[in-house]
């Protein structure tokens, strides 16, 4: 199957590879898949107080179009906020990598991976206010 | 209930007219095809030596004089049935058959990889890039050997997703969770092959390629 340029673009040269660490309560992470190909996809974004994204990073193991659409996201949100992130649809991914009808789910598998990092990164700070909610009653 | 459109019986819902052994010709679903209830849990002897039999009565040859729309019908016939045992004949296309019978897409509320299994996979993925840019030497060897046991761990775990697959389809059959649990149990178990079966296909393709250089 031939890739679309961007497509080979992101895949022979991704933005943003790489881990953040896990327990920074300002990062999100969403670990996601698309069971109809085993493809495996990590995003993690650094998020401000103010719920703006400042930094992603992934990891896709996958065929060209999964790393293009998880490459092509990192650039995306950056500098979003998170309501905006939230609002990208898969189709954004679709027309700017120029996806084939076949690889449309790797888009879909990105739009869930933002969604997913963003759940994570509410629950972080979801906790970390009851932590000190928590230590405030108990000074 | 279809009419034979060669006798005018009606005749059934197989793929032969009860009454006069010619074929229907009509579009069935795979269980239907094989003249099975749908179940998850299939014999596969049993399920070979029907595909035969049904074989037989329907082939082609057998109608090579018969008029033009009777040759068609078992070509139409033979076609369903050859499509349907390939379907059936293997646990996981049979599942992902069941989901798309009931109009259920694999994907669809099913993106959660399992945590334990996502760490392995980034792991093991990790092991595999590494090996690729690592230039030939001792360090090369000692991680193509690292890799090649995680390779029997992966291996070991995937044949053990397969029979708990088909484990799990006695307990589905008989639905003692109700549809929604049967579904998405199913789902579940069918991506943890799918993940499984990735990893193992890219751990070949890395080792292969470490045995070429």
């Amino acid at each position: 199957m031939a890739y679309s340029s961007k497509v080979i673009d992101h895949y022979t040269n991704p933005r943003n590879v790489g881990s953040f660490a896990k327990d920074d309560p300002s990062v999100g992470t969403g670990v996601v898949g698309a069971p109809e190909c085993g493809d495996v996809m990590k995003l993690q974004l650094k998020i401000d107080e103010g719920g703006v994204i400042e930094d992603a990073r992934f990891k896709t193991f996958g065929c060209g179009s999964a790393i293009a659409s998880s490459s092509y996201v990192t650039e995306l949100v950056k500098g979003k906020h998170i309501d905006e992130a939230l609002a990208i649809k898969n189709t954004v991914i679709v027309k700017e990598l120029n996806l084939p009808p076949v690889k449309i789910h790797c888009s879909v598998l990105a739009e869930d991976a933002i969604k997913a990092a963003i759940s994570d990164w509410k629950k972080h700070r979801g906790n970390a206010a009851e932590q000190s909610k928590k230590t405030a009653a108990e000074a | 209930m279809v009419r034979c459109p060669s006798c005018a019986a009606p005749s059934g819902t197989g793929l032969v007219c009860e009454r006069c052994g010619r074929p229907l010709g009509e579009e069935l679903d795979c269980f239907a095809a094989l003249g099975l209830e749908p179940r998850l849990a299939l014999d596969g002897a049993a399920l070979e030596s029907r595909y035969h039999e049904l074989g037989r009565r329907i082939h082609p040859d057998r109608f090579a004089t018969d008029d033009a729309a009777v040759r068609a019908a078992s070509l139409r016939a033979m076609a369903l049935l050859t499509r349907s045992y390939r379907t059936l004949r293997d646990p996981i296309s049979r599942g992902l058959y069941w989901l798309e019978l009931r109009g259920e897409k694999l994907a669809e509320d099913n993106k959660t990889v399992p945590p334990e299994l996502a760490e392995m996979v980034f792991e093991i993925q990790e092991q595999l890039a590494e090996l690729g840019a690592s230039p030939a030497g001792n360090d090369r060897d000692r991680l193509r050997g690292e890799i090649e046991g995680r390779r029997a761990e992966v291996r070991s775990r995937f044949d053990r997703a397969h029979r708990e697959l088909e484990g799990n389809f006695v307990r589905w059959d008989r639905n003692a969770g109700g549809q929604d649990e049967l579904t998405a149990g199913l789902k579940q178990a069918l991506s943890k092959i799918a993940y499984l079966r990735t990893l193992l296909r890219d751990m070949d393709r890395a080792l292969a390629a470490a045995a070429e250089n």
